[in-house]
């Protein structure tokens, strides 16, 4: 290798080790700020009802929004970037599902018949309440996470379009869809 | 026209369920470890970074003629040994088989020294409920890490392996 090819890495090292120096110093800085508690008080409960569609446990939820706050913040985006947070959860949640499901397959089989998981996402207040978040359990996946994200994160459609990399339109009629299969589970029989 | 702002509204009435105040402590705790995530979160490009920088290079080869090195001097002690053996063959047919058979397991013999069951994390993973039956269960998952001691009380040797473990508890909750 001829002394120019080792001025490259030199450069490329240097490089990198300020990175790591300067991306410490922004953390010890973040670190200094109580503000993240007050930021992510705001979000957490829709992040993990988002999480949750994943994942049947709210410790699991817990974990995903865990993990994705903090890489966000340490990556310095800034939060009001919902579509890049939304994305960012549903993409570590499906990694989550796909580390998990030889896991989760040996424990089903090795307890059989237990399965039903039956932690609330959300708090009721009467039977109607309830009877609303068990429909909202049936919905198709793609329904109830733009409903998610659209109602109890207030997303507008062009950011959830972004997170789901689906077009505005598409987003807005699997909102109608949803809220149009909730009433008719609503209406009395 | 919004034909569907009643359901909207029902909508929004129902609030999510709140995180737990641990994740807050959790969250806290790992932002104060900026040092060890950063090294988390640049373990994907490790490799990488072994390549790009050549003192590790270095190391790496370094590492490995001292493994062929190693490999190189027991094999040579090994052949040495044989020799030897072959050399003193006639003397070892006079000793007893039986009391050589003894000498080597009593020599050998590990006994266990102790056991340790660490628990390093604990989580609740919600309420199931058993097909069939009406009695909710509560899920525990236990991240352990277990260490298993023997010793040789003749020679003085020990053996210790370690391991992580995890256990799934059910625990059923009673209605009161």
């Amino acid at each position: 290798m001829n002394k120019k090819n080792f001025d490259g890495l030199d450069k490329i090292i240097s490089w990198r080790r300020l990175e790591d120096k300067d991306r410490e110093e922004v953390m010890q800085n973040l670190v200094s700020h109580e503000n993240w508690k007050s930021c992510f008080s705001e979000v957490a409960p829709g992040l993990l009802l988002f999480a949750r569609q994943w994942v049947h446990s709210a410790a699991d939820a817990e974990d995903i929004v865990q993990e994705v706050f903090i890489k966000f913040w340490r990556r310095n985006h800034k939060i009001e970037n919902r579509a890049l947070l939304y994305a960012a959860v549903r993409s570590i949640a499906l990694d989550f599902i796909r580390r998990d499901s030889r896991r989760a397959r040996r424990e089903a089989s090795a307890v059989g018949e237990i399965d039903e998981f039956i932690e609330p996402q959300f708090e009721f207040e009467d039977d109607t309440q309830r009877a609303l978040a068990e429909a909202i359990n049936f919905l198709p996946c793609e329904q109830r996470e733009v409903l998610v994200m659209k109602i109890w994160n207030e997303l507008t459609f062009a950011e959830i379009a972004g997170a789901l990399g689906i077009s505005q339109n598409t987003a807005a009629s699997r909102y109608r869809y949803a809220l149009a299969a909730l009433r008719n589970a609503l209406q009395p029989k | 026209m919004n034909d569907f702002s009643e359901i909207e509204n029902e909508l929004r009435r129902l609030r999510p369920a709140q995180p737990s105040p641990i994740l807050f402590d959790r969250i806290e705790e790992a932002m104060a470890e900026p040092r060890r995530a950063s090294a988390a979160a640049d373990a994907r490009s490790g490799w990488w970074r072994f390549t790009e920088q050549p003192y590790n290079w270095g190391l790496g080869l370094a590492a490995a003629a001292a493994l062929v090195l190693f490999a190189a001097i027991t094999m040579e002690r090994q052949q040495n040994r044989g020799k030897e053996i072959a050399q003193i063959s006639p003397e070892a047919q006079t000793a007893p088989l039986s009391n050589r058979g003894e000498a080597s397991t009593s020599s050998d013999k590990l006994v266990p020294a102790g056991a340790t069951r660490l628990v390093y994390n604990t989580r609740n993973e919600g309420l199931q409920f058993a097909r069939g039956s009406g009695q909710p269960l509560r899920r525990f998952r236990y991240q352990t890490h277990e260490t298993w001691q023997w010793r040789n009380p003749t020679t003085g040797a020990s053996l210790r392996v370690s391991y992580p473990s995890e256990e799934v508890v059910l625990i059923p909750v009673s209605g009161q």
